[in-house]
């Protein structure tokens, strides 16, 4: 498994009937779906205007700049610029196309502001847990050891504008975490540009990006994660982003089941009870803080997202524990708790 | 259970298998049902079997297919079996199809053994027609009337797809090739892959296929449409590939047997164990005194054992099987043995060099269940492991021996994906064959601590890997 992975919460969505309702003006708007499996999950857009074939042309291009990004910041395929980096800037700088430097820049930026809880150098211990996930034995406390002496953003330096050295001989950066909210941002300049302006876009439902609206509503409306079935978390979305993050479930198999999201600080699968949704302007903003918020847990998250503008979260347990905080849209509540 | 019982369950066990090991192995042909009243040659469409709806009487169009050398089935339902074997008999046609939903199995075949002696030049196949489009599924979905809806979102590329049904019809006709069909339904403007992903479906799954043509292609084929010609060659091309698969007598292989109280092709816990390549076997609760039960690493008790078949549950565990039990709330006789609770709803018992879980509820998860069984299998145990697949489904099949020989592919995302794949085995040679480059090009593969891996580099809708010691 490999990090772009991690995200097991979905984020539930719900769009509003557009037909029929009182968008007069646009009621001749066309709807085009398209999807298409990139960066291992399924990338849906739907889009609305009155061009059916400039709709599509622009989603299949929407399409190719993601592919585009997969190609950058893939982790698996063995010729991205991310592999070639990772095989290669060990203990000396090596310089990377500007786009990947700023991806990496800006998933270091989540690293700072949470003091290291998110990481993109987890890479070692995602893979040592990797094994125990698919049903070998615990790795022993002395493979954690030796995996978690790889792991550490300190590790890495930046040299603007293009320049990366692992100061580590088995450092390995990983973007996954916030690789698909990047790549939804970079699809949404792509629809903008080519004149699409009311548009959905969704990466796995983990992240999901809303451009406009639907035709005769003012905004798209976007029920979040609720592990507990009760509380029915919802926002109205319009020109942002939310995504959720959420550990693997808890298991017939016990304590011992290990989680997919594995805590830097401690080299072992995080243990959350919570499945955390957070409101940002930007896919990448949204997918790094859900992250991050989720190993934070509620009571530094809530503090990270004071001082986080345009940001709102919530987290939401199977037992109904709620805890929100908001910067920026508000969410709402539906259910009946 | 007692030994005469248990003598009963393993002459029943040896005979079915006897059964099976005589059953000529013909698998994976694509039937082409029909509906206009015109139809291309049977050298260029590239097909032997055709179907057409039974209606009363014997239509022109029943001749003209006849006479062009097409071998004929007439698809009917049980009620009116009779009355079409008649005319298909009048006919010359080659068999009888009869539509036949899980639930009628037994009575369909009754009604075959009681018209085929009368009709004995006809072939009589059951044809079951619930299985699905197969897709792979993204979060929403759009509806008719242009509103936007969500299914059930899950982290990863949903599948649909129809190996749980092929399980559970092997499994209900035992010695027959599994025979299924599904409407396009809503479905407008199919393309070749679409068709292609269907062909290439069943003959991985090593099981017959009713391919609805679109009424439109059929015309446009009729009418010489080149671009029509295009598609339906592509559709060939993959027919072909499926078609060569079947000259392998082989079985499928599996690790993980699934005891049902009934068979429900609808279960969502067998959908997910083939979405997570987990090979299974499907039996029912009266199978449990099978001996191939033997080999399997895990059973999974869906149905409610009985006296003999908990005993034969303590044998299998205590020489080293894991069992689970889904909810459960009897009184068994492994409850005295040493006991672990897992957790609030689960319970481990120790059994000899196995053990049984009892989990006191339903599943609630099929998805994490899924991923649990693959965890409960553990490395040491898995037939075969996929990185980079979550939109692919692969089959293993043995041989006689039990040696895996071959793994047929399945790419739902019909984007070409590079596959990782680990099989359980030492294998000198690895060979890749695909309907894009034939038979066959060797991989490169390396050997790791009793398994063998390899990648496959462009796996596009389907794909077929040879192994050999």
């Amino acid at each position: 498994m490999h990090f772009a992975s991690r995200r097991a919460g979905a984020v539930l969505v719900l769009l509003m009937s557009c037909f029929g309702a009182s968008g007069q003006s646009r009621r001749n708007d066309h709807l085009v779906y398209k999807k298409k499996y990139i960066m291992g999950t399924v990338f849906e857009i739907a889009a609305y205007g009155p061009s059916a074939q400039q709709i599509s042309t622009a989603i299949e291009n929407a399409f190719r700049e993601i592919v585009r990004i997969d190609d950058l910041l893939s982790n698996y395929k063995p010729e991205s610029a991310l592999s070639v980096l990772n095989r290669s800037a060990h203990f000396h700088a090596e310089r990377v196309p500007p786009e990947l430097y700023s991806v990496i820049e800006q998933a270091v930026h989540f690293s700072r502001i949470s003091d290291g809880r998110f990481d993109i150098t987890v890479a070692p211990l995602v893979n040592l847990w990797k094994a125990a996930l698919a049903g070998d034995s615990t790795p022993s406390p002395a493979q954690q050891h030796e995996a978690l002496a790889c792991v550490g953003y300190d590790k890495l330096e930046l040299t603007p504008p293009d320049q990366v050295t692992f100061h580590s001989p088995c450092l390995q950066l990983d973007l996954g975490a916030i690789g698909k909210g990047y790549a939804t941002d970079r699809a949404a300049d792509v629809l903008r540009s080519s004149g699409v302006h009311d548009a959905f876009i969704s990466a796995g439902g983990s992240t999901i990006l809303a451009l406009g609206s639907p035709p005769g509503q003012t905004a798209w409306l976007v029920h979040l994660r609720d592990p507990s079935h009760r509380a029915d978390p919802y926002i109205m979305l319009t020109n942002g982003s939310v995504s959720t993050s959420e550990q693997t479930a808890a298991t017939l198999l016990g304590r011992d089941s290990p989680g997919h999201i594995i805590d830097p600080s401690s080299g072992r699968p995080l243990e959350s009870q919570f499945a955390v949704s957070v409101v940002a302007t930007t896919g990448t903003m949204s997918d790094g803080l859900s992250t991050t918020l989720l190993l934070l847990g509620p009571e530094q998250g809530k503090t990270l997202i004071k001082q986080t503008p345009d940001t709102s979260s919530v987290w939401v347990s199977a037992t109904a524990q709620i805890q929100t905080a908001t910067n920026g849209r508000q969410i709402l509540f539906g259910g009946k708790l | 259970m007692s030994k005469n019982l248990r003598l009963t369950f393993i002459d029943l066990g040896k005979a079915l298998l006897l059964l099976l090991a005589l059953t000529p192995c013909a698998w994976s042909r694509v039937f082409v049902q029909w509906s206009t009243r015109e139809l291309p040659s049977k050298s260029s469409l590239g097909v032997s079997d055709l179907v057409f709806f039974w209606k009363s009487g014997i239509s022109p169009q029943l001749a003209a297919a006849r006479e062009q050398g097409y071998r004929v089935y007439l698809q009917t339902t049980m009620q009116s079996a009779k009355d079409a074997a008649e005319d298909a008999a009048k006919a010359g046609c080659t068999g009888i199809m009869l539509k036949v939903p899980d639930s009628q199995s037994k009575q369909a075949a009754h009604e075959i053994a009681r018209l085929q002696p009368a009709y004995p030049k006809l072939k009589f196949l059951t044809l079951n027609p619930d299985a699905k489009v197969p897709n792979m599924r993204g979060s929403l979905i759009v509806m008719h009337d242009s509103v936007l809806e969500v299914s059930s979102p899950t982290a990863q590329p949903w599948i649909d797809s129809n190996l749980a049904l092929v399980k559970v019809e092997q499994r209900a006709h035992e010695g027959q090739v599994p025979l299924y069909t599904f409407p396009w339904s809503d479905r407008t403007n199919l393309t070749a892959t679409d068709y292609s992903l269907a062909v290439a479906e069943a003959g991985a799954f090593h099981a017959h296929f009713v391919l609805q043509l679109d009424e439109h292609l059929q015309q446009a084929l009729n009418a010489h449409d080149a671009s029509a010609w295009a598609l339906w060659n592509q559709v060939r091309s993959m027919m072909n590939f499926s078609a060569d698969g079947a000259a392998q007598a082989l079985a499928p292989a599996a690790n993980v047997a699934v005891i049902l109280d009934q068979l429900d092709a609808s279960d969502e816990v067998l959908n997910l164990l083939s979405r997570h390549n987990i090979p299974s076997q499907v039996f029912l609760a009266g199978d449990l005194g099978r001996e191939e039960l033997d080999s399997f690493n895990i059973l999974i008790v869906f149905a409610k054992p009985g006296r003999e078949g908990q005993q034969r549950i303590t044998d299998l565990a205590t020489h080293g099987a894991t069992v689970v039990i889904v909810n459960a709330h009897d009184q068994f006789p492994w409850q005295g043995a040493q006991r672990v609770q897992l957790n609030e709803h689960t319970i481990s018992y120790a059994m000899g060099s196995g053990k049984i879980l009892e989990l006191s509820e339903p599943v609630t998860d099929p998805e994490t269940f899924a991923q649990d069984i693959r965890r409960l299998m553990g490395k040491r145990n898995s037939l075969l492991s996929l990185w980079n697949g979550l939109t692919t489904i692969a089959v293993p099949y043995r041989q006689h021996d039990g040696t895996l020989s071959l793994v047929e592919l399945v790419n739902y995302s019909a984007e070409p994906v590079r596959v990782q794949l680990q099989v359980k085995g030492q294998f000198k040679s690895v060979r890749y064959e695909s309907p894009e480059d034939g038979c066959c090009k060797t991989l490169t593969s390396t050997e790791h601590d009793g398994f063998t891996e390899f990648v496959i580099p462009d796996l596009f809708i389907a794909g077929r890997v040879h192994l050999q010691r």
